[in-house]
């Protein structure tokens, strides 16, 4: 009971918050950034496997979210809403930064290095595994064992078929079993 | 040491991700710059004064007679029909408009004398590009005074 008055005390100051913010209160998207912005860093930095992109992205989220935040509509949790954001900036960040023949050639990036990932002490756990998994496999492992997406929803966002989605899924498990069994 | 079956140990270490992950720099400086710039941007784009239309219609009318001086051999004449034709309509308009200045006029008749100082000069050499710019930029001027001096929005500048 105590729980459940301490949530809904919590989400109706995040709403009096969200529309300060929508008023152009600036002190107040601040505050609404300092709330999730290590959020938003840990889901770009698991899509991106950079660390240097990853603050880029969130910069971005947070430029794009100031824009936008008239258009959430409060039908589903905030924060699902930002998650979302986040996942479609960082898809379309690595995108951008591919250059023309990995594009024509549709090669992908792998990820990071072993020997990066240990110089990284911001990454602890399965993050270590996540970040060194070939870009697809990446995105797609995030986006539905870590965020709850359906394979269905992934093949939109990552303009893929979903029996590629569910492959890539079982590439990146496949990976990751190797690494963890045999290092 | 034996390791926990990789099935168990994914659905722990998902369930164990961490929520949050601390970025190594400051990221808030950067994007308050980028939401600063874009406010002051609207708030220019929305607070244009009323002049400024006719300023930028003046300007339009300026860019298409140089176009057009390129063709016509009489550049000076044209340049002075188009000017002088765009100022007596503004005069008639603000004639029973009080100006905002008293000494406009005195700086209205400066204005003209220069214009007829770079008329003469044109006289000797009619194709002399310095020149038809220089004309150009007077008729501008006593263009701007006029409106200017008229616009109850010019002291709020």
């Amino acid at each position: 009971m105590i729980i459940d008055a301490k949530h809904a005390f919590e989400k109706e100051q995040e709403h009096a918050l969200i529309d300060r913010c929508i008023n152009g209160c600036q002190r107040s998207f601040a505050d609404l950034f300092t709330r999730y912005e290590k959020k938003v860093y840990a889901l770009s930095l698991r899509l991106s496997a950079d660390p240097s992109a990853a603050e880029d992205i969130t910069q971005e989220v947070f430029v794009q979210v100031w824009n936008k935040l008239a258009q959430f509509q409060g039908q589903s949790k905030f924060s699902t809403w930002l998650y979302s954001v986040t996942s479609n900036i960082a898809i379309s960040y690595l995108r951008k930064q591919k250059n023309w023949l990995q594009r024509v050639v549709s090669s992908e990036d792998v990820g990071m290095e072993s020997v990066e990932v240990d110089a990284c002490p911001m990454l602890g756990g399965l993050d270590k595994l996540i970040v060194r998994l070939p870009e697809r496999a990446r995105l797609v492992f995030v986006l539905h064992a870590v965020e709850g997406y359906r394979h269905e929803e992934i093949a939109t966002m990552l303009n893929m078929a979903v029996g590629s989605s569910k492959s890539q899924y079982h590439r990146a498990r496949q990976l990751m079993q190797e690494w963890y069994e045999n290092e | 040491m034996n390791k926990k079956p990789f099935d168990e140990m994914l659905k722990q270490e998902i369930q164990n991700l961490p929520d949050e992950i601390t970025p190594t720099r400051e990221l808030w400086p950067g994007v308050e710059r980028a939401i600063s710039s874009e406010a002051m941007e609207i708030s220019a784009s929305t607070n244009i004064k009323p002049w400024l239309g006719v300023a930028v219609c003046l300007g339009a009318a300026l860019f298409s007679v140089l176009m057009i001086m390129k063709q016509e051999p009489n550049n000076a004449v044209l340049i002075a029909d188009f000017f002088e034709s765009q100022k007596q309509s503004l005069l008639v308009r603000y004639q029973s408009q009080p100006a905002l200045t008293d000494n406009w006029q005195a700086q209205l008749v400066e204005l003209e004398a220069a214009e007829a100082a770079i008329r003469q000069a044109l006289d000797e050499d009619p194709q002399n590009a310095a020149l038809l710019r220089m004309l150009s930029q007077v008729y501008q001027q006593q263009l701007d005074l006029i409106t200017k001096v008229h616009q109850p929005t010019w002291q709020q500048i």
